[in-house]
């Protein structure tokens, strides 16, 4: 009813209060969807390394592929149960690998070491592994001591670079050959070498950490679980391979949530204050216009929802602002512990829309509730106030 | 109440009276003072009204009984705190009596709930303040189709009808100006425009003048004269200075919320 022009206008006419308190949403808004958008990302990661199709045997109780310890012997039992595809020739798809984590030192720093992953793989990962290609350079030799690097440690840490060597074990040097992509999973965070490399390297004859395998189909997970955990003596545990990363994602992802949503609860308390305040300060300032407006004719409600209104553009303003810097960080990579590892792995944000969309509602949401009020002292200003002071 | 319906004079609908309002309602024919036949617009039955400092009661008017017809310019002088103010805005439905009762065009204000007053000020009163009360971030000819957007005309009919009140008062080239680039007697012409644009029975002007120097004061009081004699508005204005009290067509004086 009152046109929606005297309210942008009005917010125009206290530019500095109103970018002030657009700030204090836009922030709000902007840490809420990238605090979202990192966990969705941290999940996707995670997720990609996971088919539904393939399986994954870890020994009973481990959480993790690095916790796991299962001896070699058991590997040829596994691909022998009933369900898993072969090729042509009637050899089992399925890789038994080792996993162990590396000390690093940070490229550019003096000293500062980090964990990263290393993956003892078969001679035919790369036939298992069909999403996982090449882009620089060959594959490692089998028996040597060569190792290809996920595209996301390049250059992460000294000598993960393209021809680079870095010491695996004190006195001993590997190579890197290669550098592959998997889809921007969780693999783009690892260095993959022989598993015989890895077994030598760090004392671990005769294991391997996980066994996994492609299924003929989905639906011969459940025949396949059974029965290898049927024969408690082998004390393995069988989960689809796609639950097995999601399980890996969630504690790290629900860290990032539970993070950005206290921030996000705190920061907002504090902007909707601050709307609240400025809209208060409004309507004190603009009790003659309103009282004009009353005077006029214009219904208590009609004066309600012009100052709710103007308080919710102010707040989608701030709002817009803050959605908008936040799709900037769908070009932000960034590299952060990953918990269930205790290794770094590099996530991104991903600026999934309804992400953007939820957190500008959020900020709307902000100005009904910061506006509320001063909008129900408008509407109970008096017609007579456009008579005196 | 009661008493009210004792001093109501019932009657056919008055020739006067415009169109629009129901048949239901009486108008109300009075012999006026000074051999006026026109009929009585505006009727206060001892009406009085009481502030409250605390708990102390402060009576700022007493029993009042007022008659104003249909057709005149009336003017309201008194001295400052008498009370002209309240009375102006309780006949202007913006504030509430405490006793008695007001009648306009047989329409009974006191017995409305604020909403219908508020909507019964928009079809049936203009306003002038003293300090024109244009909304500083509209134009000029937003600030006049403002009390159309409480009306069923269309965009395009607003803004012709918000055109042509200013023309009325003679600044149909300020429309696209904002009311920090106006003087302050532009000013107030555009509030009279904004007043006139949805044709109301009664103007109602709070020390019009008040803020302007002569010139300006007198031109205003032209327009508001022109207002009463073209276009037949009821015009009831507060005022301190004798000479635009000289222009209207009725002078009462208060004096400690009574009429002398
Ligand atoms: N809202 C109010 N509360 C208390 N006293 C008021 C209020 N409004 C007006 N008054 C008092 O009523 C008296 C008459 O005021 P007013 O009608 O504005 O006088 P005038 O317009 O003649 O100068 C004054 O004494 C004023 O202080
Ligand atoms: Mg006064």
């Amino acid at each position: 009813m009152i046109p929606i022009s005297y309210n942008f206008r009005s917010l125009f006419v206290r530019k500095a209060t109103t970018i002030a308190t657009a700030l204090g949403i836009a922030l709000v808004v902007f840490v809420l969807a990238s605090s979202q958008m990192l966990a969705r990302g941290i999940k996707k990661t995670l997720g990609k390394s996971g088919s539904a199709q393939n399986g994954i045997v870890l020994r009973k109780g481990a959480d993790t592929e690095m916790s796991s310890i299962i001896e070699t012997p058991l590997v040829g039992l596994v691909l022998a149960a009933p369900g898993v595809r072969k090729d042509a020739s009637g050899k089992p798809l399925g890789v038994g690998e080792l996993v162990v984590v590396l000390a690093l030192e940070k490229a550019g720093t003096s000293g500062q070491m980090s964990n990263v992953q290393l993956r003892g793989v078969s001679d035919d990962v790369l036939a298992f592994r069909k999403d996982v290609h090449l882009i620089a350079g060959r594959p490692a030799q089998p028996g040597s001591d060569e190792v290809i690097l996920g595209k996301r440690l390049r250059g992460q840490f000294a000598g993960l670079q393209l021809g680079q060597h870095f010491e695996i074990k004190k006195n001993r040097q590997a190579q890197v050959v290669g550098i592959f992509e998997d889809d921007g999973s969780s693999h783009e965070s690892e260095i993959w070498g022989d598993v015989e490399l890895v077994r030598t390297s760090f004392g671990r004859d005769g294991i391997v950490s996980s066994v996994s395998v492609t299924l003929e189909s989905e639906s011969k997970f459940d025949a396949w679980k059974a029965a290898l955990e049927h024969d408690k003596q082998l004390n393995l545990q069988a989960m689809r391979e796609s639950a097995y990363y999601e399980k890996q994602s969630e504690g790290t992802a629900k860290l990032v949530s539970f993070m950005g949503g206290a921030i996000v609860f705190f920061f907002s308390i504090g902007a909707t204050i601050g709307a609240m305040i400025t809209m208060y300060a409004a309507v004190a300032h603009r009790r003659r216009e309103v009282g004009t407006l009353r005077a006029l004719g214009f219904s208590r409600g009609t004066v309600l929802s012009s100052f709710l209104l103007e308080s919710v553009l102010l707040a989608l303003l701030g709002g817009g602002l803050g959605a908008f810097a936040s799709l900037g960080m769908g070009f932000v990579h960034f590299s952060m512990m990953n918990f269930a590892s205790w290794s770094e792995i590099s996530f991104s944000f991903d600026p999934a829309p309804d992400i953007v969309l939820r957190s500008l509602a959020i900020g709307g949401l902000m100005g009904v509730v910061g506006g509320i009020l001063p909008a129900l002292r408008a509407s109970r200003t008096s017609p007579v106030a456009a008579m005196r002071d | 109440m009661s008493d009210a319906s004792a001093t109501r004079v019932s009657g056919g609908a008055s020739g006067g009276a415009s169109g629009g309002d129901g048949a239901a309602k009486s108008g109300f024919v009075s012999a006026a003072k000074g051999g006026s036949t026109a009929p009585t617009l505006i009727r206060l039955s001892k009406v009085g009204k009481t502030y409250y400092r605390g708990k102390e009661p402060i009576e700022v008017l007493k029993d009042l009984d007022l008659e104003m017809p249909e057709g005149a310019f009336e003017a309201l002088m008194g001295p400052s705190g008498s009370g002209k103010s309240t009375l102006l805005n309780l006949i202007a439905g913006l504030d509430s009596v405490s006793r008695g009762t007001i009648h306009i065009s047989g329409v009974d204000l006191t017995a409305m709930s604020e909403g219908a007053r508020a909507k019964w000020r928009s079809q049936n009163v203009g306003f002038i303040f003293q300090t024109y009360n244009l909304l500083p971030v509209l134009t000029a000819a937003e600030n006049v189709e403002l009390p159309l957007l409480l009306t069923p005309l269309s965009s395009a009919q607003r803004k012709q009808r918000a055109l042509i009140a200013l023309r009325v008062v003679g600044l149909e080239d300020r429309a696209g100006h904002r009311p920090d680039q106006l003087s302050g007697g532009q000013a107030q012409r555009v509030a009279i425009a904004r007043a006139i644009v949805t044709d109301p029975k009664i103007i109602v002007a709070d020390e019009p003048t008040g803020d302007l120097d002569r010139h300006s004061a007198d031109q205003i009081l032209e327009l508001l004269v022109k207002l009463n004699t073209e276009l037949k508005k009821t015009i009831v204005m507060v005022t301190h200075d004798p000479v635009a009290a000289e222009r209207a067509s009725i002078v009462r004086r208060l004096d400690k919320g009574s009429l002398t």
